[in-house]
């Protein structure tokens, strides 16, 4: 494996404090795992805000990781025996190996040594090269400063990159301000493989780009990763460029991985209700199907949803998904105002309690009842609801435990929702008291 | 079918430090009424430029040679623009154009922001950040229809118990916006109509709930202050001279603020927006990206205008946010007779909303037809080449177009597209081709 990241977590501090004097944390990356074979493209999508650049430095070392390991270049066998040994709790054993290969354990000359072989490329070329250097001092630079080659090599290797990429060799000489953005994201792709890395993040690479241009780069992406066999993670939020390019897909939201597997399956036939609506919104299909309009918007990450994070917009989403007593209550009091205002009193009072219940005040059961009956489908967030009862309160509605979905297997790929879980006893829904 | 706006061999250049920039070469368009039209092409190649001299908003430096803009009734919007404007002029005189921009800002006064208004890319540069969004969109109806919100509160208070519960019964009856409004026009209520209909076409609330809010919307209590100001401000065209004394003005224009805040909450709701009411209170940072762009259509909708041009509506928004703006487009145009100009660099996103879709290049459209024909049968070999460079998800080869965007300060003679052109001829290099109907409604200059 030539990369493999194991439960990354980066979480960026935030000025403030929150309950308790906890300092506010922005939950950029939250357990992330990917891997990354030789010679493999594999996509990240995910909307702004999702955390796929901050996996695309963390993978690199460009950033240090709240918790979690970077590997490079583990063999399979290592990776398994790590993982065996993490799920078994010997931490000392698997303590060994992130000493040989997490990217993080490395100093001198063998963080060199990674650098040399592995490389991104920035969204924007316009201020990811140096206005004051030319093209030849920009492509060089990453050749001298890791030792790869002396320089009078360089320039000559610098040539051959210009060829490469498809760009005349006399612009060795030209300035960033004198090219075009496609010729400057040529120039920071032949900077990006100037050390003929075995592994080359793409961040956004084709974004800044017209779309005659963004087809012109990709092909030369492709090629290049077919010449020299460079294992690539190409990060976008344009989901048509990730099934153009890559082999392996991750979706991102909110910080997590959703779903992940091979391209057919992930974005030809989606399954996690989030990537779903994600495909089928995509603009420009040769099929036009039907149109999943998500309501709201992309997660706060500094206090992300409990449970599933996509749980309240999803339109499968259902009792275990993660409801609050605070959403389920806030949703019922904007129906009994707005919709089945008439239905209700007036002095109608919908609140929370300190058992995490719901509490309707001058209210009677049936009503609600034929509510919940009218609304189920709806409104998600009443699925959450387990059973009602009456007491001096008002009617007390009791709701599902809920719990975070791991990623689980179906068929070739990896789900991080209940509806894939397998069929056993320990992932079926629980109600609240049983619990504790 | 009526045409909302003529724009014919639309010439605009630009005088920088580094030579003159002919940004727009000959633009032909007609827009029909109540249609979403597209213009697509690469970064560059003129498409906002062309957005910004419809509505008047050239910056100084730019000069339009040629062409006209013609508006609904028979008024061209940029006559003051060309003024003393040749192709030849190599020079721009500062003193002279700032007082041309200046007269096209008066002159506009009165189409720019009601009857053409344009939405940008970036929602949180043309929101003011430290103004609340209902007061960002009372404020534009303040400017240009303070007559409309007057009408609505004296309406409110004019209505008695009967008129309400009588138009109830003709919305029940199923009764189009015609005859509620000639209801309304006949007991002199103008004004109640558009506040019923907005309420009774909300999907959030239930059939009785919408009745108990129409049946209350009569026998408001006005303050004799606010009784005089409305009123005043329902009859006369400007303001009278006692409500410019400071003091009053102010406590004038606070009325017609709170109405206008109503108005927002109004149109929010129309445009989807969760919880308008608590919406209209808040400020632009506290709002999502998908949020703030619908508070821009909503302050571009908030006067009923003719023709609305959205210049990259949702370049800056994500795939599922941008598919609600897309739905929510869609939507309005059947909702409003309003005619759209909807520019994007992303043909894909043009295919989903427009009926007719035009291509430019290099300053001119080299294409116009109707979505389904300019994707499945492009003839223009730009058009062609831009098609096959589309990644799509079914996944199949794509191409760039080779070459680069043309330098526009010395548009290649001929057709524009020549050096790139893989048919290009002889004849290409030296005849500007002219636009040609190849079938209904298919136009191309090739």
């Amino acid at each position: 494996m030539l990369i493999a990241t194991r439960q990354l977590v980066k979480h960026f501090p935030l000025k403030g404090t929150g309950a308790f004097g906890n300092p506010l944390m922005l939950k950029a990356v939250d357990g992330v795992n990917i891997q990354v074979r030789e010679g493999e493209i594999v996509g990240v999508v995910g909307e702004s805000g999702s955390g796929k650049t901050t996996l695309g430095r963390l993978v690199l070392g460009l950033l240090k990781p709240t918790s979690g390991q970077v590997f490079f270049d583990i063999p399979d066998d290592v990776l398994q025996e790590y993982d065996d040994y993490v799920a078994n709790n010997d931490l000392k054993k698997a303590a060994d190996i992130e000493k040989e290969y997490s990217i993080f354990n490395k100093r001198g000359n063998s963080q060199k040594e990674i650098r040399k072989k592995t490389n991104i490329v920035f969204q924007d070329p316009y201020s990811s090269l140096d206005p004051r250097l030319n093209v030849l001092d920009i492509i060089t630079e990453p050749i001298t400063s890791t030792g790869y080659l002396r320089s009078n090599e360089a320039v000559k290797r610098c040539f051959e990159l210009l060829d490469e990429v498809g760009l005349p060799r006399d612009f060795a000489y030209r300035y960033p301000h004198e090219l075009s953005g496609g010729q400057k994201q040529r120039v920071a792709l032949a900077r990006g493989i100037a050390t003929l890395p075995k592994f080359l993040v793409l961040d956004e690479p084709t974004s800044a780009l017209d779309v005659s241009v963004q087809a012109q780069v990709l092909a030369l992406l492709r090629r290049i990763r077919t010449s020299h066999n460079i294992g690539m993670i190409l990060i976008t939020h344009n989901i048509a460029v990730i099934s153009y390019m890559a082999d392996q897909v991750n979706v991102m939201y909110a910080g997590k991985i959703v779903e992940t597997g091979p391209k057919k399956d992930v974005i030809l036939s989606p399954i996690y209700p989030y990537n779903v609506a994600l495909i089928s919104a995509v603009p420009g299909k040769m099929v036009k199907g039907t149109k999943i309009i998500l309501k709201g918007d992309t997660p706060n990450l500094v206090e992300p949803p409990p449970g599933c994070s996509f749980h309240p917009r999803c339109p499968v989403s259902f009792n275990m998904c993660g409801w609050t007593a605070a959403e389920v209550a806030s949703d019922l009091k904007y129906l009994i105002e707005n919709k089945y205002a008439d239905m209700f009193k007036a002095e109608t009072v919908v609140s929370t309690n300190a058992n995490g219940n719901v509490v309707i005040k001058n209210a009677n059961m049936s009503q609600i009842l034929s509510l919940l009956n009218l609304e189920k489908e709806k409104t998600r967030s009443l699925a959450a609801i387990d059973r009602s009862s009456e007491s001096e309160e008002g009617i007390e509605l009791w709701l599902w435990l809920h719990r975070t979905p791991e990623m689980y297997q179906y068929s070739d790929r990896l789900v991080s929702c209940f509806l894939y879980a397998p069929r056993d006893g320990k992932s079926s829904p629980q109600p609240v008291n049983s619990a504790d | 079918m009526d045409y909302t706006l003529k724009v014919s061999d639309l010439k605009v250049q630009f005088y920088t430090r580094r030579g003159i920039y002919k940004a727009l070469n000959g633009v032909d368009l007609s827009l029909m009424q109540g249609e979403i039209f597209g213009v697509a092409g690469e970064s560059g190649c003129g498409k906002t430029t062309m957005g910004l001299t419809i509505i008047g908003l050239l910056p100084v430096n730019a000069a339009v040679t040629e062409g006209k803009v013609i508006f609904l009734d028979e008024r061209d919007l940029i006559a003051p623009l060309r003024k003393g404007n040749t192709e030849e002029t190599d020079k721009f005189n500062l003193r002279q154009r700032e007082a041309v921009t200046k007269q096209v800002n008066k002159e506009l006064a009165d189409v720019r922001g009601s009857r053409i208004s344009m939405v940008f890319q970036d929602p949180m540069t043309s929101l003011n950040p430290v103004l609340q969004v209902g007061f960002q969109i009372a404020e534009t109806v303040i400017t240009h229809q303070p007559r409309s919100l007057a009408e609505r509160k004296l309406a409110r208070s004019r209505a008695t118990q009967d008129d309400t519960q009588a138009i109830v019964e003709l919305l029940k009856e199923g009764a189009d916006e015609q005859a509620i409004s000639r209801y309304a026009e006949s007991k002199g209520l103008r004004g109640i109509e558009t506040q019923v209909l907005n309420v009774w076409r909300r999907n959030d609330l239930g059939e009785t709930k919408k009745e108990k809010i129409i049946l209350s919307l009569h026998s408001e209590k006005l303050g004799s202050f606010e009784r005089i100001v409305l009123e005043s401000v329902e009859k006369g065209k400007g303001k009278p001279g006692w409500m410019k004394i400071p003091g009053i003005s102010r406590a004038a224009r606070g009325v017609l603020l709170r109405e206008g805040y109503t108005k927002a909450v109004e149109l929010l709701s129309m445009l989807e927006v969760p919880n308008p009411d608590k919406v209209v209170r808040m400020y632009p940072h506290e709002l999502s990206g998908g949020m703030r762009q619908r508070i821009v259509i909503a302050i571009a909708l908030a006067n009923n205008p003719d023709l609305v041009i959205l210049d990259e509506p949702t370049s800056a928004l994500d795939v599922t946010v941008q598919a609600q703006i897309l739905e929510l487009t869609r939507h309005l145009k059947h909702r409003f007779n309003t005619s759209f100009i909807f520019i994007s660099h992303d043909l894909s996103v043009l295919s989903e909303v427009c009926d007719r879709i035009g291509i430019m290049y290099a300053g001119r459209i080299v294409e116009i037809a109707p979505t389904d024909v300019i994707f499945n049968n492009p003839i223009h070999p730009y058009t062609q080449m831009l098609m096959k460079a589309i990644p799509r998800i079914e996944g199949y080869e794509i191409q760039g177009v080779g070459g680069t965007v043309p330098d526009m300060r010395n548009v290649p003679r001929g057709c524009a597209f020549n050096p790139r052109c893989p048919d290009a001829t002889e004849e290409c290099r030296i005849k500007k081709p002219e636009m040609v109907e190849v079938e209904e409604g298919h136009f191309v200059a090739c």
